[in-house]
């Protein structure tokens, strides 16, 4: 009877109620809200579903030692997180994104890349005050690259420089990402007037499919040799645009904006999401990240649409640029492309800012891309 | 004539391609035997010398001789015939100075004492590679070292006593990491974020110029789909006007007609396109075929 009690409670010692600490319900609480958001709000389904639930599963308290954990050599999940440590999904991510994505809107109004380009403010504004907060310089790349918003890229470059802050980066981006309608619009509405919002841009040319299939070539070409610590991104990102409209490989375009990228995305998303134990993420670092990745997103809308203000002031009418497409610079696509929409119709129903919005949007991507090889080139 | 361009070409490529080059080898380490020394394969304390690749490309050193004596260059060589011969770029090949070079490939059949010249010879046992010397009056446990004062050349000029490090690029673990001197550099973060700047606002410049000239190209040829867009528009509405106020369908045909001809003729199969087939015996003004309705739905 003794051994049974003895069993039993040696069984206790191995259970998550035994091990549990106010930390470990935190973090699992937090991992319930973002499958909620995920699920009821529909905030970025995709993403937040899948890290929501990594966080419940990489916060169950558990005896040390049996070699389940993330962090433990070995272990499923650590096999399956290593995709995250050494780098390997977010390429695979970027030829997802490649091969899903119509760059016809940037070739077709190329003076809006710009947009893109000065969005990406936001990362360096980002950058600048997490040094000012006490960061080392590669820790702060890491975080100045939740400005970009892009959760490959940010992963990519955190896994490179500041492997510890790792988790927290990732889920920062992502939910902030998830976040971007509720961020941007007011500052787009704050920083713009109603006759700004009316402007109704001209249609884009006619794309033809030879300039489509140029483009991923001189883009990669151009965008590699001036920034080739970019490489990884960039090569997939406009390989996978390759596939898709040479016409010829249909099949290989289908399977990576397809399977691959959803087979990848899941896996980037729980391993991710079960990174963040509460030991490591639980920390005043996190709260640092969390508050400066807001402001890089704040920064990075700010200056996008400012900038479209300012250029403006050059162009003559009829060639006028919406400023409700400058928050489009920051690469969450297509997201903050929707919100460019959405509150452009707000102030006129019949004016369609979706395909004008694209063109930021997708050279945010390439920005982003770009200033996080420029950062590891510097700080890696 | 293809096939002296063919000629040409592969000799231009073979130009442009880094040639395998042995005079890449340096000898970037020695250390005499003692306690403190590597083990080799045996699981005993040998002398070693560390031969590093200094060039980007693969350098296959079989034939090559290893020697402490110029008047017998030929003294040791290294096998051929085996794949570990061949050290990819910046990378180290470590051999053991223990007297018996029957042992493996990357065994010496000399040692390696305090005061000794190690050469590294070419495979035509005359041309001196590299050499060091360790010094007479190296400590014990300390081995001779080169290192690098350019870290991207990788020019070993500095040859001192150091910590041994077998199978790692000398300094290598000494140097600071790029942050840290970004950190010294720039500590406020200021001269990285303006370099960031200009370079994406460079490479997004680029192709701004880049598309902005080939679209100019490419707009001469393809029709701009505004005003082709534009004038169907108009047409078909005032075909629809007229339409409404004659109560027949030539009107709709007329706007057929005319989206026909700005389009060039051309069939397009997307949907919310009309779409006329040049078949004479279809009755295109019968009601049957809800041409008119189409029409309307535009």
């Amino acid at each position: 009877m003794e051994q049974i009690f003895d069993s039993l409670s040696q069984f206790w010692q191995f259970t998550g109620f035994a091990n549990c600490t106010w930390q470990h319900l935190v973090m699992i609480a937090i991992g319930i809200i973002f499958v909620t958001l995920g699920i009821v709000k529909e905030w970025e389904p995709m993403l937040l579903v899948p890290i929501g639930f990594g966080i419940v599963i990489g916060n169950i308290p558990m005896f040390p030692g049996l070699n389940i954990g993330v962090y433990e050599d070995g272990s499923v999940l650590n096999t399956l997180y290593q995709g995250v440590r050494q780098g390997w999904y977010p390429p695979l991510i970027f030829l997802g994104i490649g091969a899903m994505t119509d760059f016809s809107a940037l070739i077709s109004q190329p003076r809006l890349m710009l947009i893109g380009a000065v969005a990406q403010m936001g990362i360096f504004g980002a950058y600048l005050l997490a040094m000012a907060f006490g960061f080392a310089p590669n820790e702060a790349g890491a975080i100045g690259i939740i400005g970009g918003a892009d959760g490959p890229t940010a992963i990519f470059l955190s896994s490179k420089l500041a492997p510890d802050l790792m988790g927290a980066i990732a889920v920062c981006a992502y939910s902030y990402m998830a976040l971007v309608p509720v961020i941007q619009k007011p500052i787009m509405l704050l920083l713009t007037t109603k006759e700004e919002r009316l402007i109704e841009m001209p249609r884009p040319r006619t794309v033809s499919q030879k300039e489509k299939i140029v483009f991923p070539v001189i883009g990669f070409l151009c965008t590699a040799f001036i920034v080739p610590s970019g490489l990884p991104l960039l090569g997939m990102l406009f390989f996978g645009n390759l596939l898709k409209e040479s016409g010829v490989t249909r099949r290989l375009a289908n399977t990576a904006g397809g399977p691959l990228v959803d087979v990848v995305t899941i896996l980037i998303g729980l391993t991710v999401g079960a990174s963040t134990q509460a030991d490591k993420f639980l920390t005043g670092n996190s709260l640092k990240i969390f508050g400066l990745g807001l402001l890089s997103f704040v920064i990075a809308t700010t200056c996008g649409v400012l900038f479209v203000k300012v250029w403006n002031l050059f162009l003559k009418p009829g060639r006028k640029i919406n400023p409700l497409i400058g928050n489009a610079g920051v690469s969450a696509v297509p997201d903050s492309a929707r919100v460019s929409e959405t509150v452009g119709r707000e102030a006129n129903p019949s004016n369609h800012l979706l395909m004008h919005a694209m063109a930021p949007n997708v050279a945010g991507v390439i920005g982003s891309a770009v200033a996080a090889g420029i950062l590891l080139g510097f700080l890696g | 004539m293809k096939k002296s361009v063919s000629i040409l070409l592969g000799l231009f490529i073979c130009f442009l391609l880094p040639a395998q080059n042995i005079s890449d080898l340096i000898i970037s380490e020695a250390m005499p035997s003692c306690s403190e020394s590597l083990t080799d394969g045996y699981g005993r304390h040998s002398a070693w010398i560390e031969i590093f690749n200094t060039s980007q490309g693969t350098v296959n050193f079989a034939g090559c001789y290893i020697t402490d004596d110029l008047s017998e260059p030929t003294k040791c060589q290294i096998p051929k015939g085996y794949s570990a011969t061949r050290l990819g770029p910046r990378q180290l090949a470590i051999f053991h100075a223990s007297e018996d070079n029957a042992r493996g490939v990357f065994y010496l059949n000399f040692d390696i004492l305090p005061g000794t010249t190690v050469y590294l010879i070419s495979n035509d046992g005359r041309s001196v590679i590299d050499s060091l010397t360790l010094p007479e009056d190296l400590p014990e446990g300390l081995s001779a070292s080169k290192f690098s004062n350019d870290a991207k050349e990788l020019v070993f000029d500095e040859l001192r006593a150091a910590v041994p490090t077998p199978g790692l690029v000398n300094g290598k673990h000494e140097q600071k990491s790029r942050a840290q001197s970004v950190k010294e550099t720039d500590p406020h973060g200021f001269i990285l974020s303006i370099v960031a700047v200009l370079v994406v606002f460079a490479a997004l410049l680029l192709l701004f110029v880049i598309y902005n000239i080939s679209g100019n190209i490419f707009s001469g040829k393809y029709k701009p789909a505004s005003s082709c867009d534009d004038e169907t528009a108009l047409a078909i509405a005032l075909a629809l006007h007229a339409e409404r106020q004659c109560g027949d369908d030539m009107a709709a045909a007329i706007a057929m007609a005319l989206h026909c001809h700005i389009e060039g003729g051309v069939h397009d199969a997307e949907p919310l396109f009309i779409s006329i087939v040049g078949n004479p015996s279809s009755p295109w003004n019968n009601k049957a075929f809800t041409l008119r309705k189409k029409v309307r739905q535009i």
